[in-house]
């Protein structure tokens, strides 16, 4: 088991954004979670690696307590893509890709620019190398960001909406390329609008209305025979 | 013009006074360089220890008197923190008023430059941070690396004006004794009664430095620019 959620409460001030969430994670899932804005999604993903401190509740990794202590120890293995690709505008492409790994001593700095290369040959970017963040599209920024976070060797992934930031016509080679990503044995947990990426990716689905979790189960039960009204009035809104 | 060339006469080569003004330049120079320096560590120091309590919670002691500190400096004249560090602090020492002039005007901008990075860091996106933390890097790794630079780029023009300032306020440096700038003009226009050309001579002096450091910070703000471009 790579992820125990227990009765997870996170409030911001007087508002709870999540009321007593209970979740478990398999290692090399494949998961989406769905559902409407301010529904938790993205608390929710955030509190799986500490960027968020639960309020009440416990989040374990490998079955210990996800805390601070642990989180430090281990190292980047929870990567993260984020909306608006947080890639460090002060660095190169390559630099970006090999900051982390480098500076962490998970390989040598030679190692560590082979492996960019190999991954930035794979998106088709191997001529962004030298370029600046500020000199990319979104949809390169998105797929630069996701090879980072693959280069610190991570056990999970979590996509916190990567394509909504994003221009309709650059959605595709994001996904694509999380759909080749998700062939590794990397778990990872996508919160997404696209829900036909959805179909064509999760071994689960997960449905959160309004701070829990309304509904979860394979993309066949969730799609096609949606259990509750909630569910079957958000996938009609949204087709 | 007989009169203006007695004047300059008077004034630069009578008793090979401009002698007083190289002595002037180099203190004005001495103290500014050395200030600058100071003034930059410390309030580099200062603010990353600040912010290291903001991100993290620890080293809340020394972050409050951090705080004590911006907050003394920047509520007290400089002309008074110079008098007490000289006259109070040091009044029994055999510390030569130039170390003193360094120590006030470095310690003063200090609190200057302090707020100055800490407005950079509070500028970056905090998506930045949480980037890195995801990648494992750490507080410090994650502030040589990604904040402390990014924020460079987007201060440098404050930080150049903090430098300008402090290079002007040494003037009052002559209030403890030192033959700086001002002083030099001052003395020698006690000797000939004439302000004309000490004080337009001292002003020109100031000019020029300041021209040439907002050259130079100019020439590091467009070294800088592609990080601001995004």
């Amino acid at each position: 088991m790579l992820y125990q959620v227990k009765k997870l409460v996170k409030k911001f001030g007087k508002i709870s954004v999540l009321k007593n969430i209970n979740l478990e994670i398999e290692e090399n899932e494949k998961i989406v979670i769905i559902g409407p804005s301010g529904s938790g999604k993205s608390t929710l993903l955030r509190c799986l690696n500490m960027l968020e401190k639960p309020t009440s509740g416990c989040v374990y990794y490998h079955g210990k307590v996800l805390n601070d202590k642990l989180y430090k120890s281990i190292q980047g293995k929870i990567g993260m893509v984020f909306q608006n690709y947080q890639l460090f505008d002060n660095l190169t492409v390559i630099d970006n890709l090999t900051l982390a790994p480098v500076l962490n001593k998970l390989m040598s700095k030679g190692e560590a620019i082979n492996k960019a290369r190999k991954y930035l040959r794979q998106i088709h970017l191997e001529d962004k190398e030298t370029c600046y963040p500020s000199d990319l599209s979104g949809g390169q920024k998105q797929r630069v960001a996701i090879i980072r976070s693959l280069m610190v060797n991570p056990e999970v992934i979590l996509f916190d909406e990567p394509t909504s930031a994003l221009d309709p016509e650059m959605i595709g080679e994001v996904l694509s390329l999380i759909m080749e990503v998700s062939r590794e044995k990397i778990t990872m947990i996508v919160v997404t609008h696209e829900l036909n990426f959805a179909q064509e990716f999760a071994t689960r689905v997960i449905f959160m209305d309004n701070g829990k979790i309304v509904e979860e189960g394979t993309k066949e039960q969730m799609f096609k025979h949606p259990k509750t009204n909630r569910l079957q009035r958000f996938l009609n809104n949204i087709q | 013009m007989s009169d203006l060339w007695d004047s300059f006469y008077q004034t630069f080569i009578f008793e090979n006074r401009y002698l007083y003004f190289l002595e002037g330049i180099k203190f004005t120079l001495i103290i500014s360089f050395f200030s600058i320096v100071l003034g930059l560590l410390l309030g580099i120091a200062v603010s990353i220890i600040r912010d290291y309590y903001k991100q993290t919670g620890k080293l809340f002691l020394l972050s409050k008197l951090c705080d004590i500190y911006v907050y003394v400096i920047r509520g007290t004249p400089t002309l008074l923190q110079l008098m007490i560090l000289y006259y109070v602090v040091f009044k029994t020492s055999t510390l030569s008023p130039i170390i003193v002039g360094i120590l006030t005007f470095g310690i003063n901008s200090g609190a200057y430059v302090a707020e100055i990075f800490r407005a950079g860091y509070d500028g970056i996106d905090k998506g930045q941070r949480e980037a890195a933390k995801t990648l494992g890097l750490d507080y410090l790794k994650t502030m040589v690396h990604i904040i402390f630079p990014q924020s460079l780029a987007k201060i440098f023009p404050a930080l150049g004006n903090e430098i300008i300032t402090l290079v002007k306020e040494t003037s009052i440096a002559g209030y403890v004794g030192i033959i700086e700038l001002i002083k030099a003009a001052d003395i020698i226009s006690s000797r000939t009664y004439d302000y004309f050309f000490p004080l337009i001579v001292a002003a020109l002096v100031y000019l020029f430095l300041t021209f040439i450091l907002s050259k130079v910070m100019k020439f590091g703000e467009r070294k800088l620019n592609h990080v601001i471009s995004s």
